[in-house]
């Protein structure tokens, strides 16, 4: 059922400006780079602050480097920050074989804000994404992040999320230590425990997922 | 200690490609950098200018990129290795001194980077900048991965300064923009004593007598790139000894074409020849490769640049020999917009009349109705908080109550979104850098053949000092009528907030003296007001009344610190709440004004409750829409 | 009521570039997107409402002279003379001052002021002008600031805007206004309006409306003006015919206007009005024209006095208060002058009329008039 077996593993995260793509595409590139792994990782850039979407492509191959961008169909897991965000890049790049973790919490674009669009319904959404993917598991992250007192959080929940589905061979140690890395120790303790109860709030909810870690090939 | 100096040669990072081509020029020892900030560029000054004090360089943005590049050129001149960079359209700001320095020379290296924008994700166009090379008669170089953007430029400063000329490196949103796997070089350790040799022949072409001496010389120096470019190891071909495709690739397309063979499983009958050389082109591998088939495919970024090259190379390769050649010209790949790796797999599919269905129909079939149907789009707008929405608010009902069907000539920045309807669709024009100026300063003058609108020109405070001033003057001296409007946030703001000229800091953050807007307009004689653009009634009057004062250009200054400058300073002044029970929401007297008409993303609408609300979570605290609501059911209480 | 276009573009479409606007301000100050500016009604930005205010209550919208009349005063709508009159005499303040400083001849301003010291009212909403002859309206609170902020200058101006702003102030519970007679007619769409589509109207008291020929557009007839009186002007006056000039007044002297060269500043759209006395006021109030010149009388006496025709209950209270204080004194209307309103009224009606049907060239369609074809027609075929 998992990836540890297929070469690329293309992973897409997918949020608005502003929710942090960036730092969960780097906090995975990393890991997988320690792992020897070659990674490309493209995003969108310029329309990120003034509210665009954002989605970064996480390519991790073992033999030779990918391409900045996934060919359609080739998406094996859409990381959502957002859902309808999760949808739109699960339509364009995922196929049948496509995991999804997502977030539920909606952030609203503007035409839906002063209505003049309709935002769809979390029923819709799981309806369609469940119809476009092998598996899709959900958490609200952005709560998790607000109890734990910043809603900016959700993205360190869902690097958790990632983490636990099982879906991605990725060890939970060597993600916390290139936490370490990047954090001073007052943010540090937070996103740790933000990143901690996403991967258990996953792992309730689907059940524990174990795998051996992969090493990468010879570049 | 800035990470880009990091001196662990031989470790690997994830660097994005505008980092690994300023690692590549620390690598390479340069002194000097200098650029005007452009997307998809502009990192690479940012992350030099971080290392700057550390590495002992210089850096420095630019007031335009014309000016960025005469400092690069006059670094290398003294001896000292120097890089400019730029977006396309840079390009063709510095684009009269480029085509004199071809001719002049440099001394030290000197090298060029153009970032294009393929689908203009963030520009007014999508130029293809290689042109420019062929042009010129200049090398261009175009990095395929992140290790080549590294290498790549550190490379290209040895043979700027082997063949005593600037080099030009093409990059695309794609590479400059991703990261990717870079293992680290040597940082040398230079000293540089910069020096004007007076005594060489000067770095001049003069009319009459030099240019096509100059352009000679250029050519003859193009054959001898071209020798060099033969044994580069940014050229190579790998596949079989005689595929039945030869795809011909460079940039961006290189990873692509790699993708494309590895989906299809094509390795036996598709070999692909990457060329990271291409101008001069190495004629004998170009030639060697072109002979093993008969079908060749190009994939590239934006034009046939590198296809209509081929073409012309192939026709004297053996008389009667004949190639199908596939690419832009014949559909395979897009004239136009972005590339990407679906374009070129279904573009092998064709030609190797393969199949490829990633998805199944029914799969595509549901997804694009998830397109369509479910998804809103999303789309751009000014920050909560913004002064350009409030600019442009009392613009709109300026214009309006004048009632002379005025109108708005735009410029580049932030403020080119009023386009749309986050600024009221103000803005009717807008082409280049300083270009609103020029438009108006024209328009001004058409009284004479019965023009009676009201001409406003826009610009930004970053603007002002790379383009504008020149128009201004130029509407000054021809009694121009027009209303000037400069947008002053403080800020270079939609290219990441670099320094320029108005700003008290330059780009490696030390102090620089900040040139006032005002000060500038009143030396050229013409009337400057001031005002504040959060001041909706205020500054809706001051313009009614300087649209009437006509027969010259008046300007006004439109100033208020970005949002997000403010809000990375400090916390917001107001706490703003909707009063649920004045609102009016849908009936006559508001139909949802804010929300609808006004549009701050930090207002939102409630349809169960009928009325309009705050989103605390994009709320920019500022407190302007309590001006506007007709009820005054807009209600802010200062922050303590 | 139902209009073809969203409410705010019927208005810009059919009333405002058609050339119609009277500038009464009634459909301004009640939302965000219609201001008015400089003598004109801009529309700003555009709400997406099918039916509005601004529609509603515009006189040159859906005009039906028959209900408003009906729901007013309980009769049809007379196309042959001057309406419903209660009772018409010459009135004119007792104070002789007050009669000088005026530019009528004073009873305006004494009828508004008794009505807001007796609490008729608390609130008159007043046009003045200043310097430079701009206009300004006034919501006056307090009887003594009246003489200053209720004068005239000819020029159109938005005196409803002031209204119905006025009229959303809570502090505000009884409010009078002085007006032209397409202001009154306005105020009149508005009482007959909805419950939902109100805007304050209910605390409307008293309207005295003026007789009106012709207003002045503003800002070119200012504009002019300062060309030909160089200092601030402090009264305006058109005396009743055979003159055909306008008397400006400075502080120290008088200087006549030939009519002929302020003819060319009458907004076209007063073409169209076929009112001219204010028929759906309280109290309307002008000058008196004699029929010929009076017997052992001159010009010079008639200016002195105004014609007050008084249409409502309410109307006559107000008078017969101030006949009661002893702040005015009335006489009977001299012999031929009534029928000389009459006629003058009249000719207003049918020269309107002929106006709308040479816009748009047939008998059948009165624009914005909806009304029943036999008076009028008959009017036309004269």
């Amino acid at each position: 059922m998992s990836l540890y077996e297929t070469d690329p593993i293309n992973v897409i995260i997918a949020g608005t400006g502003g929710q942090g793509n960036i730092l969960i595409s780097k906090l995975l590139g990393d890991a997988m780079l320690e792992e020897d792994h070659w990674v490309t990782i493209g995003e969108t850039y310029g329309a990120s602050q003034r509210g665009g979407s954002v989605a970064s492509h996480v390519r991790i191959s073992g033999e030779a480097p990918c391409s900045p961008i996934t060919p359609r169909g080739a998406a094996h897991l859409v990381l959502g920050l957002e859902p309808v965000e999760a949808l739109r890049v699960l339509a364009l790049y995922g196929g049948p074989g496509t995991y999804v973790v997502t977030n539920v919490r909606p952030v609203h674009p503007m035409a839906v804000a002063i209505g003049e669009a309709a935002y769809p319904t979390l029923e819709a959404i799981k309806q369609t994404i469940g119809e476009l993917s092998r598996k899709a598991m959900y958490l609200d992250a952005s709560q998790i992040g607000i109890n734990l007192g910043a809603p900016l959080l959700a993205n360190m929940v869902m690097m958790g999320a990632l983490v636990g589905c099982g879906f991605i061979p990725l060890e939970r140690e060597r993600l916390e230590r290139q936490l370490e890395a990047l954090f001073q120790t007052e943010k540090l303790a937070l996103n740790l425990k933000a990143f901690r109860l996403g991967l258990a709030e996953i792992e309730k909810a689907y059940g524990r997922v174990h795998f051996k870690s992969r090493k990468g090939g010879n570049r | 200690m800035a990470g880009i100096a990091v001196n662990r040669a031989g470790t690997t990072q994830l660097l994005m490609g505008n980092e690994a081509i300023a690692r590549g020029a620390l690598e390479a020892g340069i002194g000097v950098a200098a650029a005007y900030p452009g997307n998809p560029s502009s990192e690479i000054t940012t992350t030099l200018a971080q290392a700057a004090k550390e590495l002992n360089l210089y850096v420095e943005w630019s007031v335009n990129e014309k000016v960025a590049l005469e400092v690069a050129a006059a670094a290398a001149f003294a001896g000292v290795r120097a890089l400019c960079a730029m977006k396309q359209n840079g390009l063709n700001v510095a684009l009269d001194f480029l085509s004199n320095l071809n001719l002049t020379g440099v001394g030290g290296g000197l090298v060029l980077v153009v970032c294009d924008d393929p689908g203009g994700i963030s520009s007014t166009n999508e130029q293809d900048s290689r042109h420019v090379a062929k042009a010129l008669d200049l090398p261009l170089l175009e990095p395929a991965t992140f290790q080549e953007a590294k290498e790549m430029t550190r490379w290209a400063f040895e043979l700027s300064e082997e063949i005593g000329n600037a080099c030009i490196l093409r990059s695309v949103t794609r590479i400059s923009h991703a990261r990717g796997n870079v293992t680290l070089g040597e940082l040398p350790h230079r000293k540089y004593r910069a020096r004007f040799d007076t005594s060489r022949k000067p770095y001049a072409s003069i009319a009459m007598t030099t240019p096509p001496v100059f352009h000679r010389a250029l050519h003859q120096r193009l054959i001898e790139i071209a020798g060099i470019f033969e044994s580069s190891p940014f050229n190579r071909y790998v596949g079989p000894e005689n595929p039945e495709l030869l795809v011909v690739t460079s940039g961006s397309g290189w990873l692509y074409s790699v993708e494309a063979v590895r989906t299809l499983r094509a390795k036996g009958s598709a070999g692909i020849l990457k060329l990271g050389t291409t101008w001069p082109l190495p004629h004998n591998l170009v030639r060697a490769n072109l002979l093993r088939t008969s079908k060749v495919l190009v994939v590239e970024e934006i034009d046939p640049f590198l296809e209509g090259n081929l073409k012309e190379l192939a026709a004297d390769i053996e008389p009667g020999r004949t190639w199908r050649f596939f690419g832009k010209a014949s559909g395979h790949i897009n004239p136009f917009g972005e590339l990407d790796p679906d374009v070129v797999i279904n573009a092998v599919a064709r030609i190797l009349e393969a199949d490829y269905n990633p998805r199944g129909a029914d799969y595509e079939h549901t997804a694009q109705q998830a397109l369509q149907g479910l998804v809103p789009p999303r789309a751009l707008q000014f920050c909560a908080g913004c002064p350009h929405r409030t600019t442009f608010w009392a613009i709109k009902s300026a214009l309006k109550m004048d009632g002379r069907d005025g109108f708005v000539t735009g410029d580049i920045g932030c403020y080119s979104m009023a386009l749309t309807s986050t600024g009221f669709s103000q803005i009717k024009t807008v082409h280049s850098m300083g270009s609103g100026m020029g438009l108006a300063s024209g328009l001004g003058k058409l009284d004479r053949f019965g023009f009676d609108q009201p001409v406003v020109a826009v610009c930004g405070d970053s603007t002002f000092f790379h383009a504008v001033i020149p128009a201004l003057i130029n509407a000054v001296h021809s009694h121009s009528d027009l209303l000037f409007v400069v947008l002053d946030n403080a800020a270079t703001a939609m290219t990441g907030f670099q320094p320029h000229p108005g700003i008290e800091t330059n780009a490696m953050g030390e102090e620089a003296p900040k040139l006032e807007i005002e000060t500038v307009c009143r030396a050229l004689g013409v009337t400057v007001e001031v005002t504040d653009p959060y001041d909706i009634p205020g500054t809706t009057e001051k313009i009614v009344g300087m649209l009437r004062d006509r027969g010259k250009p008046r300007v006004l200054i439109s100033r208020r610190e970005c949002a997000l400058t403010r809000a990375k300073r400090e916390k917001a002044p107001y706490v703003v709440r909707v009063d649920q029970g004045r609102c009016r929401g849908e009936s006559c007297g508001c139909d949802k004004f804010c929300v609808r008409v006004f549009k701050c993303p930090g207002l939102v609408w409630n349809g169960d409750t009928g009325k309009a609300a705050i989103d605390e979570a994009l709320c920019s605290g500022c407190g302007v829409c309590a001006q506007i609501c007709p009820r005054s059911a807009i209600v802010t209480r200062v922050l303590p | 009521m139902i209009v073809e276009d969203e409410a705010c573009r019927h208005l810009e479409k059919n009333v405002i570039k058609r050339g119609l606007c009277t500038l009464c301000g009634a459909c301004v100050g009640l939302c965000p997107y219609l201001v008015a500016h400089r003598g004109r009604v801009v529309v700003r930005d555009e709400c997406n409402l099918s039916e509005g205010r601004c529609t509603t209550f515009c006189p040159r919208v859906s005009l039906d002279l028959d209900e408003l009349s009906r729901s007013l005063f309980g009769i049809p709508y007379a196309w042959d003379g001057i309406h419903r009159v209660l009772d018409i005499f010459m009135a004119r303040p007792a104070d002789a001052r007050l009669r000088a400083r005026a530019q009528d001849a004073g009873t305006v301003s004494t009828l508004i002021g008794l009505a807001l010291e007796e609490g008729f009212i608390d609130s008159a909403v007043v046009t003045s002008f200043d310097d430079k002859s701009l206009p300004r309206v006034s919501a006056v609170s307090n009887p003594g600031q009246l003489a200053q902020s209720c004068r005239s200058n000819y020029m159109a101006v938005p005196v409803l805007e002031a209204f119905n702003r006025a009229a959303s102030e809570a502090g505000r519970k009884r409010l009078g206004v002085v007006c032209t007679p397409c202001q009154a007619l306005a105020l009149a769409k508005m009482k007959g309006s909805r419950p939902e589509e109100r805007n304050g109207i209910e605390k409307l008291e008293m309207v005295i409306g003026l007789f009106c020929t012709w207003a002045l557009s503003y800002p070119d007839f200012a504009e002019f003006l300062e060309k030909e009186v160089p200092d601030p002007i402090v009264k305006y006056k058109i005396p009743p015919p055979p003159a055909r000039v306008m008397h400006v007044f400075t502080k120290s002297s008088r200087i006549d206007v030939p009519l002929d060269r302020i003819m060319p500043f009458v907004r076209p759209a007063c073409g169209l009005c076929h009112d001219l006395t204010s028929e759906f006021a309280d109290i309307s109030v002008g000058a008196v024209e004699f029929a010929d010149t009076p017997a052992g009388g001159s010009q010079g006496e008639a200016q002195a006095w105004n014609t007050v025709i008084v249409r409502t209950e309410k109307g006559m209270s107000l008078l017969d208060r101030a006949r009661h204080k002893g702040i005015i004194v009335t006489d009977s209307l001299p012999k031929g002058t009534f029928d000389h309103l009459q006629e003058a009224a009249r000719n207003k009606k049918k020269r309107a009329l002929e106006h709308i049907v040479r816009e748009t060239g047939s008998k059948e369609d009165l624009l914005y008039l909806k009304t029943g074809p036999s008076t009028a027609a008959a009017l036309l075929d004269e």
